[in-house]
């Protein structure tokens, strides 16, 4: 690997001076609507050509949007970064090393991660103003905001499609894993560095092509793009399957190389029985978006030919339920996919929080490996509305199972609490926040793993309030965390402790405020989807509101916060928190090259019973 | 020791508590308004589980709050915690039985006998003094047929569906989803959810299928009287989605005679 890092080094002290040229943004912007203008043209002009045809077509607009996405990724910097040695030629890319590397093409997995970093925290802020949008409008029982129900649906889909695409399968996976799992397990770089940069620019594709989706028209179907309506939708669902199709190629990418780097780029001595938990939840989670990504981007293929072709593959003539099947095969897993980093950063961050050894490691270990194999055994407790009796037991009693193996995180958590010298600062307080809420989500899923307590709450806003306990309670509390825990290692600087916590405090607030209010609205008969509903429901609707807005502004505020101390908190030292794990064992933050020499692991990132290090170094590369 | 033992004091307490504020809850009827027995089962399962789970809820957060406070950090300075263990056998032992067991004891109650109570509800078809109710979705709107009564369109005056039913019956409701006014048009059908939020229970409705509902109801009641009864539409089914409901009236059996004799004359005059 370093070969190529030196290759990359070696390329800018040579061509430092050789060519001037647009910012390789713009380029890739430019290079895009090129390909789109022309492959457009070619197929609803020449290839498909019928008369009084409109210039774009669904199948032109496929074939175009694919050029598109081509040309971004060239002209972003893969051109010189990727194909130009791939086919033999020299790697004549230069990388500033200043903030512009953010912004093109990079193999270096910091840079990255970074990127990743961002692009989710996009998608995270604009699907949150759409949730803004939804809160607004359900603050009255009639259309105000939106003029039409059609908007407001295609703001839902939009709201969760980004959500789960872009920032639940993204933050803590391509954003935090990227950066620093190849640290923690003491490596120079990832497996695959340059598959690794252009899959980092597929999500902001994937996020601009689903946000764009209602210049093709309006689609209803919410984040699931359920057959057969998606059939009939207009065009705005081509739009829906091809970013989606993106984002999910993106996380492909990025499974592949974390689990080929977790795999083999580990420092000598760190033995799988050595390696840390946060690593480990990258791993299975690695391994479950391998399995299931592909299969629903097969579906999402299927719907996209329906909607060009046309195929009635899910219409009446076809097999409607096929679709919904098809989906929820990946859709349980995905939450998994969500919640697993979770788990994993618990676990990660409890012992160097309360300075003591981690409480039952294996169990942990086993917990994680057994919620990605039963995950794909439950998936049809999604559907207890469109099944025969008879098939709901086995899937209640699998969905009822796997809260044993999601319970021993918890075992894992509070038996690393007990006893220990826990420093209650931000990112402790965002992880018990996080076991709290999660519990919530947990509690709630046993009640919906019930088929008679389902098939009453199914489609209501009872729904809504679990998945929210889960991902945002499980999942954004834990990216929060990571991000404080983390700040030091990015930027050599600490948040401040009572802004942090008044942060904390404050989502605590907003989030329980309108999600525990969810689930008495569902059972009061709110249901799914919709921007009008009976008045009696409107005091609670608009009370909800207001603790959303303070949710919104919550989530922002703690944004502001880090960017701030980002650049102006005060400097710390490399190891701030005193934890042995190895990406604290480097400068913070790391330098192009995290470790030199690499270093070689004696012992157990998590024993803390004395202040001895983990690793030995130097560690010297020629004896090995 | 003593650690253990005031956390356990805790736990019971915050478990008792709880228990107590989930009992209040049940009083005040978890499903808000029921009008099957259907609804009254599921209100029960979700009792039970809520009854049982509270304490183990109340374990965790007994715990989290419980070390945010006695071992928290009480200086700036850094250093190990002076308890250093990896794990407790007899703690992990007694916590894997105990979710075991749970999780097998929620299966077979509530979730396996409540669904077998519902597949004996459904054994009453044989009772044959089933009232049948087709209910056809189209997108957006619901369509009642009464075949025993020869009842093609259930309406009221301004031609808006209703659906009414007699109380202590057992209704079959036979669900299709296509548009009676476009069946030419195989691409039309969609997915909708059949739903009355105090029947505590839905499903959904899929073109090309027929699908079948039991509910036994259990009281005269209208929409008028409580909002939650009334058909809605839950499965998203386009831009007319939320507009998809329906009245319901629950009435006496005499009352039900008389919509069925005010739909005929409707039905002949309009033919
Ligand atoms: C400020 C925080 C948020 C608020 C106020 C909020 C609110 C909502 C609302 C009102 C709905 C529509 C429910 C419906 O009618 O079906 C919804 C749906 C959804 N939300 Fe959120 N949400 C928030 C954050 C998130 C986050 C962080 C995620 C995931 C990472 C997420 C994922 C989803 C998904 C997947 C749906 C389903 C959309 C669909 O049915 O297509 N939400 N949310
Ligand atoms: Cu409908
Ligand atoms: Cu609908």
């Amino acid at each position: 690997m370093s070969s190529v890092v030196s290759d990359m080094q070696g390329a800018r002290s040579a061509h430092m001076k050789v060519k001037r040229m647009l910012p390789p943004v713009v380029r890739g912007l430019l290079w895009a609507l090129i390909g789109f203008l022309i492959v457009n043209t070619l197929v609803s002009e020449v290839f498909d050509r019928m008369p009084y045809h409109p210039y774009v077509t669904r199948p032109s607009v496929t074939l175009g949007w694919v050029a598109a996405v081509i040309g971004w990724l060239l002209g972003v910097g893969a051109w010189e970064g990727f194909m130009k040695p791939y086919f033999g030629g020299t790697a004549d890319w230069v990388v500033p090393n200043d903030w512009r590397k953010y912004f093109m093409y990079s193999i270096d997995h910091k840079v990255i991660g970074m990127q990743y970093i961002f692009s989710s925290l996009g998608g995270f802020l604009i699907a949150g103003f759409a949730a803004m949008l939804m809160r607004l409008e359900l603050m009255k029982d009639h259309m105000w905001i939106f003029n039409n129900p059609g908007a407001y649906l295609s703001t839902v889909g939009i709201h969760g499609t980004v959500m789960m695409f872009s920032v639940g399968t993204v933050a803590l996976i391509g954003g935090f894993g990227n950066y620093i799992v190849p640290l923690m397990i003491g490596a120079n770089s990832t497996a695959y560095p340059r598959m690794s940069g252009i899959s980092q620019w597929l999500v902001p594709a994937g996020i601009a092509t689903v946000v764009l989706s209602p210049i093709l028209g309006q689609w209803t179907t919410g984040w699931r793009g359920y057959e057969p309506l998606a059939g009939q939708d207009p065009a705005g669902i081509v739009f829906y399957y091809l970013g989606v199709f993106a984002l999910t190629t993106s996380s492909l990418m990025v499974s592949i190389n974390l689990t080929a780097t977790i795999l083999f780029k580990r420092a000598p001595g760190l033995t799988w029985n050595r390696i840390p938990m946060y690593a480990w939840g990258m791993l299975t989670v690695s391994l479950l978006n391998l399995i299931w990504l592909p299969e629903i981007q097969m579906t999402f293929l299927m719907g996209l030919l329906s909607a060009i072709i046309p195929l009635p593959y899910f219409s009446q003539l076809g097999s409607p339920l096929t679709y919904m099947e098809m989906f929820w095969l990946f859709g349980h897993p995905e939450v998994y996919i969500i919640v697993v980093p979770a788990f994993a950063l618990w676990q990660e961050l409890l012992p160097v929080m309360g300075q003591k050894s981690l409480f039952a490691r294996q169990w942990g270990i086993i917990g994680l490996v057994f919620v990605m194999i039963l995950s794909g055994l439950v998936w049809a407790h999604h559907m207890f509305t469109n099944m025969r009796n008879s098939q709901m037991l086995p899937f209640s009693f699998f969905t009822e199972m796997i809260s044993i193996p999601t319970g021993f995180s918890f075992l894992v958590a509070i038996g690393t609490m007990w006893k220990s010298n826990l420093r209650l600062n931000t990112p402790t307080l965002f992880i018990l926040m996080s076991l709290f809420n999660f519990l919530i989500g947990g509690v709630t899923g046993v009640l919906l793993a019930d088929p008679v307590v389902n098939l009453q709450a199914h489609d209501t806003f009872f729904v809504i309030a679990h998945f929210h306990y889960t991902i945002i309670g499980g999942m954004v509390f834990s990216w929060f965390a990571a991000f404080y825990y983390w700040l030091p290692k990015f930027s050599g600087r600490m948040y401040n402790e009572f802004w942090g916590k008044i942060g904390a405090i404050w989502v605590f607030i907003g989030f329980n405020g309108v999600f525990f209010q969810l689930f008495l609205l569902g059972l009061k008969g709110m249901n799914r989807w919709v921007p009008v509903y009976p008045s009696y429901l409107q005091p609670m609707n608009f009370e909800i509101s207001l603790f959303g807005f303070l949710l919104g502004l919550g989530f922002v505020f703690n944004f502001l916060h880090i960017a701030w101390m980002w650049h102006k908190g005060p400097v710390v030292g490399n190891n701030p928190w005193h934890s042995k794990t190895l990406e604290w064992q480097t400068s913070s933050p790391p330098a192009n090259t995290n470790f030199d020499p690499i270093p070689q692991v004696i012992g157990s990132f998590y024993d803390y019973s004395d202040s001895k290090l983990a690793v030995a170094t130097p560690y010297s590369d020629k004896k090995s | 020791m003593g650690d253990i033992l005031a956390f356990t004091i805790s736990w019971i307490v915050v478990s008792v508590l709880g228990e107590m504020g989930v009992h209040a809850l049940f009083q005040k009827g978890l499903y808000y308004y029921t009008a099957t027995t259907q609804a009254v089962d599921g209100e029960a399962a979700f009792a039970f589980i809520l009854t049982i789970l509270t304490p183990v809820f109340a374990f965790i957060v007994v715990m989290i709050i419980y070390s945010m406070i006695r071992f928290r950090a009480r200086d700036q300075e850094i250093r190990p915690s002076r308890k250093q263990f990896y794990n407790n056998k007899a703690f992990v032992s007694i916590w894997i039985t105990i979710s075991i067991v749970l999780n097998l004891m929620f299966f077979v109650h509530p979730t396996a006998s409540a669904v077998e109570q519902m597949f004996n509800s459904e054994r009453a078809r044989y009772n044959s003094h089933d009232l049948i109710v087709n209910v056809t979705a189209r997108q957006w709107q619901w369509f009642f047929n009464y075949p025993q009564y020869n009842i093609a369109q259930a309406q009221d005056s301004n031609g808006n569906s209703i659906l009414y039913l007699p109380a202590n019956r057992t209704v079959k409701f036979v669900l299709r989803s296509y548009d009676p006014m476009h069946t030419y048009d195989p691409y039309i059908g969609v997915v909708h959810g059949f739903w009355i939020p105090a029947f505590g229970l839905k499903q959904d409705v899929i073109p090309g299928e027929t699908r079948y509902l039991y509910v036994h109801t259990t009281k005269i009641t209208s929409f008028e009287v409580n909002p939650m009864v009334r058909v809605q539409c839950t499965e998203v089914c386009g831009p007319g989605h939320p507009f998809m409901e329906a009245p319901v009236h629950i009435v006496s059996s005499s009352d039900f005679l008389k919509f069925v004799k005010q739909q005929q004359q409707l039905q002949a005059q309009q033919s």
